[in-house]
């Protein structure tokens, strides 16, 4: 199938439709709270409140006794909230430390779930049967409406978010400073949990309860290699993560037997990848090129300042040297030599050099900063 | 109860303890949720050994499985070195990337592969006494108590030999590097041996409950000690007693079995969250209350020795005003005072008692020489009442 097929069959199909458009909006709003949890050092708090939400789903069902999605959710918000904050009070509490506090909710809190999952697949009750597609997730079923819910709550999240801007970005960046200023941090700090805790659950149906915390992760982590500017980073995560949603789900669309979920977070996690090697100000690859051209820098300038001590002992500066003189010093080449004859700091004739005017003067304001630089003495 | 019962119930206490003891490291070392990865990024080293062997007890699979647990944390390291992101984002990158190629690779390979993503993921500890070793037609026992038993002697051999080490690397490093020993070969052991316990534990009871297995009993025992061997045997008890009550319970209720021992593990934990004597939420509530009304009080009297000779700054009405104090809690400092033989009141007029006077002198000495110590034990010699 290619792309100008996969176009058709989108506007043509509805249920390829609903799927491109829920994961799209999905990767989207994931990559804009994402960004949040990542700067606040909370990556982790997105697979732990994921995995908590599990129980709630359960409980809801188990009052209910339909599969109710909106009702379903609410039970995962609120089993996720509590979570989120037994969590917080485990590491204000105790001396037990966030790690082992995030680790405890998400395993305790999704054994209950799957005690209670079990327990009701025992029931006498056929309207059970997809629950434990919250597990991984089932793109399939993501209908019409669940689309809209999606879309009008992030709307609704992107309209707090710009009420609140000024404030969040000032609690991500300086907490202390927030509260003198005023500001009650305190519920900037569970508004913002509170939206984490919404994404997830949005996200649950699609990419399932244990490849949630990548969709939240991997698009603002890739998007911060790019940016150092919050709102840049949050549109190019919110980018990010669209993009990975649909072309995991045209890419899982057009072949067999591969489950939409993790087709999206590999590509969210191909992002990431190319984000960590390619951004040119953190990237991998240019922090190599700027590390090794520093280094060839350094080189040339030792050469430099070998040669003005030389020059130096002459009273006429420009005074050709031997080349041999060099011999004894391990930072030159013929290439180097070459280079400095290019800036015009040296000039070559046969076996001898001597120093150019400029190079001289570069050479001497070299060796003072060098000389009165106290990190380089 | 029959023969199987037993077994599983044996089973279900050797992973717990197993699990325990690298655990109770991982807590201590900050590094809990290392097992949450490892748990889940196993995933593409079992698929691979079972394309392999076709037996998802083979050695080669603990092996291969082990491998690629160490690879998470080499990759989640060299992340973290990068400085791109921080320590916690890198695990979150690394192992939902793993599980999802294992899970891709399962599911392209669904026909000819009797491996399912919930067992793996939730295990069947009721199935684990039918998979059993047979050697000439004499029954051995099931296989994974085989595997999960050899685990655990390794495991125990290797903290009696290491303990020391283990001990001084964990709570200090720099410590353990003097000395001689690597701290680098510790982690890396360490993370071994965590990966070969999640792996052997996993076949029985899956990838989520290892997490609880490995980290609930340790924080538990860590909120009621500070004792390192305390700590690891109360863990132990903890995941044996989660492991053998929640067995029953899942009989009760006819229901996954690592569920329900994942919850008797939090019922415990939260037990221990409320009501631990020294750590727990009431005790330190309770305590921190006391500490602001003991505060207010020093406050008061300080302020009382400093106006001595001002008979309105003492009077009893000026408290409110003056210390910005609300009615309740000028009540109390005052009775406490009163109680605690500081102060006394005439003609509403307060004044300081000779051991009132004593106190204050020590504890204004005190502030000034010892700034950064908590004034604990000077309370301790002159209250008899405390907030």
């Amino acid at each position: 199938m290619n792309i100008t097929e996969y176009i058709e069959l989108l506007v043509t199909d509805y249920t390829l439709r609903t799927i491109t458009l829920g994961t799209a909006i999905l990767g989207a709003i994931c990559g804009m709270l994402g960004s949040f949890a990542v700067l606040r050092k909370q990556s982790l708090l997105g697979d732990a409140i994921s995995h908590a939400s599990l129980p709630g789903i359960a409980i809801a069902f188990l009052i209910i006794g339909t599969k109710n999605n909106a009702i379903l959710l609410i039970g995962a918000l609120v089993s996720g909230l509590i979570g989120s904050f037994w969590i917080r009070g485990i590491i204000k509490k105790t001396h037990l430390k966030s790690d082992t506090a995030l680790g405890l909710i998400l395993s305790l809190f999704f054994g209950l779930g799957m005690l209670l999952l079990t327990y009701i697949q025992k029931l006498p009750n056929a309207n059970q049967a997809g629950l434990e597609n919250y597990l991984f997730g089932q793109a399939a079923t993501l209908l019409e409406s669940d689309v809209w819910l999606m879309a009008i709550i992030t709307g609704i999240c992107l309209f707090i978010l710009l009420i609140f801007w000024k404030e969040l970005k000032l609690l991500l960046f300086d907490e202390d400073y927030t509260k003198t200023l005023g500001f009650n941090t305190r519920f900037l700090d569970i508004l913002i949990t509170t939206f984490i805790v919404i994404a997830i659950v949005l996200g649950l149906q699609t990419v399932g309860v244990v490849l949630m915390s990548a969709m939240l992760l991997a698009p603002a982590a890739a998007a911060r290699q790019w940016t150092n500017n919050l709102a840049t980073m949050i549109i190019i995560a919110a980018v990010f993560g669209a993009s990975s949603g649909v072309i995991g789900t045209a890419i899982s669309a057009s072949s067999n037997n591969l489950s939409t979920g993790p087709v999206i977070v590999l590509i969210a996690a191909i992002f990431v990848l190319v984000s960590f090697i390619f951004s040119p100000g953190r990237g991998l690859l240019f922090r190599e090129i700027r590390f090794r051209k520093n280094r060839h820098d350094l080189q040339l300038h030792k050469t430099l300042s070998f040669m003005y001590n030389i020059a130096s002992t002459h009273e006429n500066k420009s005074h050709p040297h031997a080349i041999k003189i060099l011999n004894n010093f391990q930072g030159f080449t013929k290439k180097s030599l070459k280079k400095l004859e290019d800036k015009n700091f040296i000039t070559i004739s046969g076996n001898m050099w001597s120093l150019t005017t400029l190079g001289y003067e570069t050479a001497a304001n070299l060796y003072n900063q060098l000389t009165t630089d106290p990190e380089n003495e | 109860m029959s023969n199987i019962q037993i077994e599983i119930q044996l089973i279900a206490c050797l992973v717990a303890i197993a699990c325990a003891i690298p655990g109770t490291f991982l807590v201590l070392r900050k590094m809990a949720l290392i097992t949450d990865a490892i748990s889940h990024s196993i995933l593409p080293g079992i698929v691979l050994g079972f394309f392999i062997t076709h037996d998802l007890s083979s050695p080669l699979l603990i092996i291969l499985a082990a491998a690629t647990g160490v690879l998470t944390v080499v990759l989640v390291e060299f992340i973290q070195k990068t400085g791109l992101v921080k320590e916690d984002t890198a695990i979150g990158l690394v192992f939902p990337a793993l599980f999802s190629i294992g899970v891709i690779l399962i599911a392209q390979n669904a026909n000819d592969v009797h491996l399912d993503i919930d067992a793996v993921l939730l295990g069947e500890l009721a199935f684990a006494p039918f998979d059993r070793i047979l050697i000439n037609d004499t029954d051995l026992g099931p296989k994974s108590l085989w595997t999960i038993g050899i685990i655990l002697l390794v495991t125990i051999i290797l903290l009696f030999t290491f303990f020391k080490e283990l001990k001084i690397s964990t709570f200090d490093k720099g410590l353990a590097a003097s000395l001689g020993f690597s701290p680098v070969l510790i982690h890396y052991g360490l993370m071994t041996i965590s990966s070969v316990t999640t792996v052997g534990a996993f076949d029985a009871v899956g990838a989520i409950l290892v997490i609880a297995l490995m980290i609930a009993p340790a924080a538990t025992a860590y909120l009621l000690t500070n004792d390192l061997k305390k700590m690891i045997g109360l863990a132990c008890i903890f995941g044996i007693s989660a492991a053998l009550s929640g067995y029953w319970i899942a009989h009760l209720l006819d229901t996954s079995i690592s569920g329900a021992m994942t919850t008797v593990l939090g019922v415990i934990f939260l037990a221990a969250y409320l009501f631990a004597p020294d750590k727990g939420l009431f005790t330190v509530l309770y305590r921190q209350k006391q500490q602001r009304i003991e505060v207010s009080l020093l406050t008061f009297l300080l302020h009382i020795r400093n106006h001595s000779d001002d008979p309105k700054e003492c009077h009893i009405d000026h408290l409110n005003e003056h210390i910005n104090w609300q009615k309740v809690t000028s009540k109390s400092v005052l009775d406490l005072a009163l109680k605690n033989n500081m102060i006394h009141i005439s003609d509403d007029i307060i004044s300081l008692t000779p051991k009132g006077k004593k106190f204050t002198k020590e504890a204004i000495n005190y502030i000034i020489k010892e700034k950064n110590t908590e004034i604990e034990h000077m309370k301790d010699r002159f209250f008899l009442f405390r907030g």
